[in-house]
Protein backbone atom coordinates (compact mmCIF):
# COMPACT_ATOMS: atom_id res chain seq x y z
CA UNK A 1 0.00 0.00 0.00
CA UNK A 2 0.89 3.80 -0.83
CA UNK A 3 1.43 5.94 1.70
CA UNK A 4 -0.73 8.67 0.87
CA UNK A 5 -3.13 5.66 0.30
CA UNK A 6 -2.85 4.42 3.86
CA UNK A 7 -4.06 8.36 5.09
CA UNK A 8 -6.52 7.79 2.90
CA UNK A 9 -8.18 5.14 4.74
CA UNK A 10 -8.50 6.73 7.29
CA UNK A 11 -11.13 9.64 5.81
CA UNK A 12 -14.81 9.66 6.65
CA UNK A 13 -17.15 10.80 4.66
CA UNK A 14 -19.16 13.52 6.81
CA UNK A 15 -22.84 13.75 6.19
CA UNK A 16 -24.03 17.67 4.84
CA UNK A 17 -27.48 19.05 6.96
CA UNK A 18 -29.27 21.82 4.74
CA UNK A 19 -30.22 23.15 8.22
CA UNK A 20 -26.48 23.83 8.58
CA UNK A 21 -25.80 25.19 5.46
CA UNK A 22 -28.44 27.37 5.89
CA UNK A 23 -27.15 28.63 9.49
CA UNK A 24 -24.04 28.97 7.89
CA UNK A 25 -25.86 31.02 4.64
CA UNK A 26 -27.42 33.30 7.19
CA UNK A 27 -23.52 34.11 9.25
CA UNK A 28 -22.59 35.07 5.91
CA UNK A 29 -25.55 36.90 4.69
CA UNK A 30 -25.23 39.32 8.19
CA UNK A 31 -21.64 39.96 7.26
CA UNK A 32 -22.80 41.09 3.98
CA UNK A 33 -25.64 43.14 4.90
CA UNK A 34 -23.08 44.43 7.85
CA UNK A 35 -20.75 46.11 4.66
CA UNK A 36 -23.78 47.19 2.52
CA UNK A 37 -25.60 49.17 5.62
CA UNK A 38 -22.85 49.24 8.37
CA UNK A 39 -25.12 49.44 12.15
CA UNK A 40 -25.82 53.15 12.84
CA UNK A 41 -24.05 53.82 16.35
CA UNK A 42 -25.78 57.01 17.55
CA UNK A 43 -24.07 59.10 20.03
CA UNK A 44 -26.69 58.76 23.15
CA UNK A 45 -28.04 55.24 23.35
CA UNK A 46 -30.87 54.84 25.87
CA UNK A 47 -31.20 51.41 27.44
CA UNK A 48 -34.61 50.35 29.06
CA UNK A 49 -34.62 47.58 31.65
CA UNK A 50 -37.76 45.04 31.03
CA UNK A 51 -38.54 42.12 33.54
CA UNK A 52 -38.70 40.18 30.02
CA UNK A 53 -37.12 41.14 27.65
CA UNK A 54 -38.97 38.95 25.13
CA UNK A 55 -42.21 40.68 25.77
CA UNK A 56 -41.18 43.64 25.54
CA UNK A 57 -39.63 43.48 22.54
CA UNK A 58 -42.76 41.79 20.68
CA UNK A 59 -44.95 44.62 22.55
CA UNK A 60 -43.18 47.44 20.87
CA UNK A 61 -43.02 45.76 17.57
CA UNK A 62 -46.54 45.33 17.11
CA UNK A 63 -47.54 48.39 18.91
CA UNK A 64 -45.69 51.30 18.03
CA UNK A 65 -43.97 49.88 15.12
CA UNK A 66 -40.12 49.84 16.19
CA UNK A 67 -37.75 46.82 14.49
CA UNK A 68 -35.76 45.18 15.94
CA UNK A 69 -31.42 45.86 15.03
CA UNK A 70 -29.98 42.80 13.04
CA UNK A 71 -27.59 40.78 15.08
CA UNK A 72 -27.98 43.52 18.06
CA UNK A 73 -29.66 40.26 20.01
CA UNK A 74 -27.77 38.57 23.26
CA UNK A 75 -29.64 35.51 24.38
CA UNK A 76 -29.11 33.55 27.80
CA UNK A 77 -28.65 30.03 28.03
CA UNK A 78 -32.25 29.58 28.79
CA UNK A 79 -33.01 31.07 25.08
CA UNK A 80 -34.68 33.68 27.08
CA UNK A 81 -33.71 37.37 25.15
CA UNK A 82 -31.20 39.00 27.43
CA UNK A 83 -30.50 42.21 25.79
CA UNK A 84 -31.24 43.68 22.05
CA UNK A 85 -31.79 46.71 20.44
CA UNK A 86 -34.54 48.55 18.18
CA UNK A 87 -34.65 51.61 15.88
CA UNK A 88 -37.14 53.83 14.56
CA UNK A 89 -36.03 56.56 12.15
CA UNK A 90 -32.87 57.37 12.86
CA UNK A 91 -33.36 56.84 16.78
CA UNK A 92 -32.31 53.39 18.53
CA UNK A 93 -32.48 52.10 21.95
CA UNK A 94 -31.36 49.24 23.88
CA UNK A 95 -33.94 46.72 25.58
CA UNK A 96 -31.92 44.63 28.60
CA UNK A 97 -32.61 42.31 31.39
CA UNK A 98 -33.96 44.36 34.68
CA UNK A 99 -30.96 43.94 37.41
CA UNK A 100 -28.41 44.72 35.02
CA UNK A 101 -26.64 47.74 35.55
CA UNK A 102 -28.89 48.80 38.51
CA UNK A 103 -32.20 49.90 36.39
CA UNK A 104 -35.28 48.26 36.83
CA UNK A 105 -38.53 48.01 35.27
CA UNK A 106 -41.39 50.26 36.12
CA UNK A 107 -43.50 47.24 36.92
CA UNK A 108 -40.93 46.19 39.74
CA UNK A 109 -40.19 49.50 41.08
CA UNK A 110 -43.42 51.08 40.12
CA UNK A 111 -42.83 53.98 39.11
CA UNK A 112 -41.31 55.07 35.69
CA UNK A 113 -38.40 57.83 35.86
CA UNK A 114 -38.35 59.09 32.67
CA UNK A 115 -40.36 59.32 29.97
CA UNK A 116 -39.07 58.84 25.14
CA UNK A 117 -40.26 61.24 22.45
CA UNK A 118 -40.88 59.61 19.54
CA UNK A 119 -41.08 61.70 16.54
CA UNK A 120 -43.68 59.78 13.66
CA UNK A 121 -44.56 60.68 10.61
CA UNK A 122 -48.46 59.81 11.17
CA UNK A 123 -49.87 60.15 14.63
CA UNK A 124 -53.23 59.33 13.62
CA UNK A 125 -52.58 56.05 12.35
CA UNK A 126 -49.63 55.49 14.75
CA UNK A 127 -52.27 55.94 17.38
CA UNK A 128 -54.87 53.19 16.29
CA UNK A 129 -52.18 50.89 15.93
CA UNK A 130 -51.34 51.10 19.62
CA UNK A 131 -54.39 51.19 20.89
CA UNK A 132 -55.48 48.27 18.55
CA UNK A 133 -52.12 46.13 19.98
CA UNK A 134 -53.51 46.87 23.79
CA UNK A 135 -51.14 49.93 24.63
CA UNK A 136 -52.28 51.60 27.32
CA UNK A 137 -52.98 55.57 26.36
CA UNK A 138 -52.29 57.77 29.24
CA UNK A 139 -52.93 61.00 27.57
CA UNK A 140 -55.25 60.89 24.97
CA UNK A 141 -54.59 62.07 21.18
CA UNK A 142 -54.66 66.07 21.08
CA UNK A 143 -53.35 68.88 18.99
CA UNK A 144 -51.01 70.76 21.11
CA UNK A 145 -51.14 74.73 20.95
CA UNK A 146 -51.25 74.43 16.62
CA UNK A 147 -48.11 72.85 17.20
CA UNK A 148 -47.71 69.50 17.45
CA UNK A 149 -50.13 66.15 17.67
CA UNK A 150 -49.64 63.90 20.64
CA UNK A 151 -50.79 61.03 22.61
CA UNK A 152 -48.71 58.96 25.53
CA UNK A 153 -49.02 55.58 25.99
CA UNK A 154 -47.47 52.79 28.53
CA UNK A 155 -45.91 49.90 27.53
CA UNK A 156 -46.34 46.22 28.59
CA UNK A 157 -44.35 46.82 32.30
CA UNK A 158 -45.02 51.08 32.33
CA UNK A 159 -42.42 52.83 30.65
CA UNK A 160 -43.89 55.84 29.12
CA UNK A 161 -43.55 56.86 25.75
CA UNK A 162 -44.73 60.35 24.00
CA UNK A 163 -45.50 59.97 20.48
CA UNK A 164 -46.06 63.29 18.45
CA UNK A 165 -46.25 65.18 14.86
CA UNK A 166 -46.35 68.56 14.34
CA UNK A 167 -48.48 69.76 12.95
CA UNK A 168 -47.48 71.42 9.78
CA UNK A 169 -46.66 68.01 8.82
CA UNK A 170 -50.29 66.74 9.42
CA UNK A 171 -52.57 66.61 6.11
CA UNK A 172 -54.82 69.79 6.33
CA UNK A 173 -58.20 67.57 6.10
CA UNK A 174 -57.04 66.23 9.35
CA UNK A 175 -56.58 69.53 11.28
CA UNK A 176 -59.52 70.90 12.84
CA UNK B 1 -24.94 31.39 -21.23
CA UNK B 2 -22.16 30.00 -19.26
CA UNK B 3 -22.01 30.46 -15.48
CA UNK B 4 -19.23 33.24 -14.18
CA UNK B 5 -16.17 31.93 -12.68
CA UNK B 6 -15.85 32.01 -8.97
CA UNK B 7 -13.25 34.69 -10.08
CA UNK B 8 -15.43 36.38 -11.99
CA UNK B 9 -18.37 36.68 -9.42
CA UNK B 10 -15.69 37.90 -6.46
CA UNK B 11 -14.41 40.69 -9.04
CA UNK B 12 -18.24 41.38 -8.90
CA UNK B 13 -19.12 41.21 -5.35
CA UNK B 14 -15.92 43.98 -5.00
CA UNK B 15 -18.63 46.35 -5.95
CA UNK B 16 -21.93 44.49 -4.89
CA UNK B 17 -21.33 42.56 -1.46
CA UNK B 18 -24.71 40.39 -1.63
CA UNK B 19 -23.54 38.67 -5.14
CA UNK B 20 -20.77 36.50 -2.74
CA UNK B 21 -23.88 34.55 -1.76
CA UNK B 22 -23.28 32.69 -4.86
CA UNK B 23 -19.73 31.55 -3.77
CA UNK B 24 -21.43 30.48 -0.63
CA UNK B 25 -23.51 28.52 -2.87
CA UNK B 26 -21.32 27.04 -4.66
CA UNK B 27 -18.53 25.40 -2.23
CA UNK B 28 -20.67 25.19 1.02
CA UNK B 29 -21.57 21.88 1.13
CA UNK B 30 -17.94 21.00 -0.02
CA UNK B 31 -16.38 23.13 2.70
CA UNK B 32 -18.70 21.52 5.22
CA UNK B 33 -17.91 18.19 4.33
CA UNK B 34 -14.06 18.78 4.74
CA UNK B 35 -14.84 20.57 7.83
CA UNK B 36 -16.96 17.94 9.20
CA UNK B 37 -14.19 15.46 8.48
CA UNK B 38 -11.51 17.35 10.35
CA UNK B 39 -13.56 18.56 13.25
CA UNK B 40 -16.62 16.42 13.86
CA UNK B 41 -19.92 17.59 12.12
CA UNK B 42 -21.32 19.50 15.37
CA UNK B 43 -18.40 21.71 14.97
CA UNK B 44 -18.34 21.68 11.34
CA UNK B 45 -22.18 23.32 11.66
CA UNK B 46 -20.78 26.26 13.81
CA UNK B 47 -17.71 27.15 11.48
CA UNK B 48 -18.67 26.64 8.07
CA UNK B 49 -20.62 30.30 8.52
CA UNK B 50 -17.51 31.49 10.15
CA UNK B 51 -15.14 30.42 7.47
CA UNK B 52 -17.46 31.98 4.75
CA UNK B 53 -17.67 34.86 6.76
CA UNK B 54 -13.80 35.58 6.96
CA UNK B 55 -13.61 34.81 3.26
CA UNK B 56 -16.03 37.59 2.62
CA UNK B 57 -14.13 40.04 4.36
CA UNK B 58 -10.92 38.92 2.57
CA UNK B 59 -12.35 38.86 -0.59
CA UNK B 60 -10.16 41.85 -2.27
CA UNK B 61 -7.11 39.20 -1.51
CA UNK B 62 -8.28 36.89 -3.74
CA UNK B 63 -6.20 36.09 -6.50
CA UNK B 64 -8.19 36.86 -9.40
CA UNK B 65 -6.13 34.77 -12.09
CA UNK B 66 -7.41 31.66 -10.27
CA UNK B 67 -10.80 30.81 -11.50
CA UNK B 68 -12.20 28.48 -8.76
CA UNK B 69 -12.15 29.84 -5.60
CA UNK B 70 -12.30 26.04 -3.78
CA UNK B 71 -8.80 25.76 -2.98
CA UNK B 72 -8.39 29.31 -1.48
CA UNK B 73 -11.34 28.43 0.61
CA UNK B 74 -9.75 25.38 2.03
CA UNK B 75 -6.48 27.23 3.04
CA UNK B 76 -9.39 29.87 5.01
CA UNK B 77 -10.77 26.49 6.37
CA UNK B 78 -7.46 25.08 7.49
CA UNK B 79 -6.69 28.04 9.42
CA UNK B 80 -10.02 28.12 11.33
CA UNK B 81 -9.74 24.07 11.97
CA UNK B 82 -6.20 25.19 13.46
CA UNK B 83 -8.53 26.75 16.70
CA UNK B 84 -9.81 22.68 17.08
CA UNK B 85 -6.66 20.57 17.05
CA UNK B 86 -7.84 18.68 20.12
CA UNK B 87 -11.33 17.57 18.52
CA UNK B 88 -8.97 16.36 15.39
CA UNK B 89 -6.92 13.91 17.04
CA UNK B 90 -9.76 12.44 18.77
CA UNK B 91 -11.76 12.08 15.55
CA UNK B 92 -8.66 10.53 14.17
CA UNK B 93 -8.39 7.87 16.52
CA UNK B 94 -11.34 7.13 15.73
CA UNK B 95 -11.66 6.76 12.07
CA UNK B 96 -8.15 4.29 13.03
CA UNK B 97 -10.79 2.05 14.76
CA UNK B 98 -13.44 2.19 11.78
CA UNK B 99 -10.64 1.65 9.13
CA UNK B 100 -8.99 -1.40 11.14
CA UNK B 101 -12.83 -2.66 11.25
CA UNK B 102 -13.18 -2.26 7.97
CA UNK B 103 -9.59 -4.29 6.76
CA UNK B 104 -10.79 -6.91 9.34
CA UNK B 105 -14.53 -7.29 7.43
CA UNK B 106 -12.74 -7.95 4.35
CA UNK B 107 -12.06 -11.55 5.07
CA UNK B 108 -8.94 -11.76 6.58
CA UNK B 109 -7.59 -13.78 9.76
CA UNK B 110 -8.29 -12.49 13.38
CA UNK B 111 -4.09 -11.89 13.25
CA UNK B 112 -4.62 -9.85 10.16
CA UNK B 113 -7.39 -8.32 12.08
CA UNK B 114 -4.95 -6.99 15.10
CA UNK B 115 -2.35 -6.06 12.72
CA UNK B 116 -4.71 -3.64 11.06
CA UNK B 117 -5.99 -2.35 13.93
CA UNK B 118 -2.45 -1.98 15.42
CA UNK B 119 -1.45 -0.05 12.00
CA UNK B 120 -4.17 2.02 11.53
CA UNK B 121 -3.73 3.85 15.34
CA UNK B 122 -0.01 4.68 14.38
CA UNK B 123 -1.41 6.04 11.29
CA UNK B 124 -3.16 8.14 12.99
CA UNK B 125 -0.21 8.84 15.49
CA UNK B 126 1.75 9.67 12.47
CA UNK B 127 -0.77 12.33 11.58
CA UNK B 128 -1.39 13.59 14.41
CA UNK B 129 2.68 13.92 15.09
CA UNK B 130 3.02 15.81 11.79
CA UNK B 131 4.03 19.18 12.23
CA UNK B 132 0.94 21.64 11.28
CA UNK B 133 1.93 22.61 8.01
CA UNK B 134 2.53 18.69 6.77
CA UNK B 135 -0.49 17.26 7.83
CA UNK B 136 -2.42 20.35 6.46
CA UNK B 137 -0.71 19.50 3.42
CA UNK B 138 -1.15 15.98 3.62
CA UNK B 139 -4.80 15.73 4.03
CA UNK B 140 -5.39 18.61 1.91
CA UNK B 141 -3.89 15.70 -1.11
CA UNK B 142 -5.11 12.83 0.74
CA UNK B 143 -8.68 13.34 1.48
CA UNK B 144 -9.57 16.65 -0.33
CA UNK B 145 -7.71 14.82 -3.48
CA UNK B 146 -6.38 18.28 -4.34
CA UNK B 147 -3.50 18.19 -7.22
CA UNK B 148 -0.13 20.00 -6.08
CA UNK B 149 -1.63 22.97 -7.53
CA UNK B 150 -4.64 23.44 -5.31
CA UNK B 151 -2.73 22.45 -2.15
CA UNK B 152 -0.23 25.31 -3.18
CA UNK B 153 -2.43 27.79 -3.46
CA UNK B 154 -4.58 26.97 -0.17
CA UNK B 155 -1.57 27.33 1.71
CA UNK B 156 -0.11 29.89 -0.22
CA UNK B 157 3.09 27.93 -0.84
CA UNK B 158 5.09 27.44 -3.79
CA UNK B 159 4.64 24.62 -5.23
CA UNK B 160 8.29 23.23 -4.30
CA UNK B 161 7.51 23.42 -0.87
CA UNK B 162 4.11 21.50 -1.02
CA UNK B 163 6.02 19.13 -2.62
CA UNK B 164 8.78 18.80 -0.02
CA UNK B 165 5.89 18.86 2.69
CA UNK B 166 4.40 15.77 1.06
CA UNK B 167 7.58 14.21 0.22
CA UNK B 168 7.92 14.38 4.27
CA UNK B 169 4.56 12.92 5.64
CA UNK B 170 5.19 10.27 2.84
CA UNK B 171 8.28 9.05 4.56
CA UNK B 172 6.86 9.21 7.93
CA UNK B 173 3.95 6.65 6.98
CA UNK B 174 6.24 4.91 4.94
CA UNK B 175 8.48 3.85 8.05
CA UNK B 176 5.37 2.12 9.42
CA UNK B 177 4.81 0.37 6.69
CA UNK B 178 8.55 -0.84 6.17
CA UNK B 179 8.10 -2.72 9.39
CA UNK B 180 4.54 -4.30 8.81
CA UNK B 181 2.85 -1.99 11.19
CA UNK B 182 5.08 -3.14 14.00
CA UNK B 183 8.56 -0.88 14.09
CA UNK B 184 8.34 2.16 16.53
CA UNK B 185 7.56 5.28 14.44
CA UNK B 186 10.35 7.60 15.40
CA UNK B 187 8.62 10.23 17.02
CA UNK B 188 9.37 14.04 16.27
Amino acid sequence: MKPVDLARKLRREAAVKPAALDRGKAVLMAAIRQEVQPMRRPSIVPRLPYEDVGAALSFLERAFGFREVPAARGVRADGAIDHTMVEFGDGMIGLGAQGAHGAFSPKRAGTATQYITVHVDDIDAHHQRALASGAEIVSRLHDHLRDYRVYEALDVEGHRWRFLQWLREVPQTERR
Amino acid sequence: MSSPSDAEVIGRSLGEPEAFGLIYDRHAATLLRFLGRRAGAKVAEGLVGELFRIAFERRKTFDMSRASALPWLYGIGSNVLLKHRRGEARRLRASALMAAGLEAASGRGSAAALDARVLFSRVADVIEALPDGEREALLLFAWEELPYQGVAEALELPIGTVRSRLNRARAHLRELLKGNGKSRVRSR
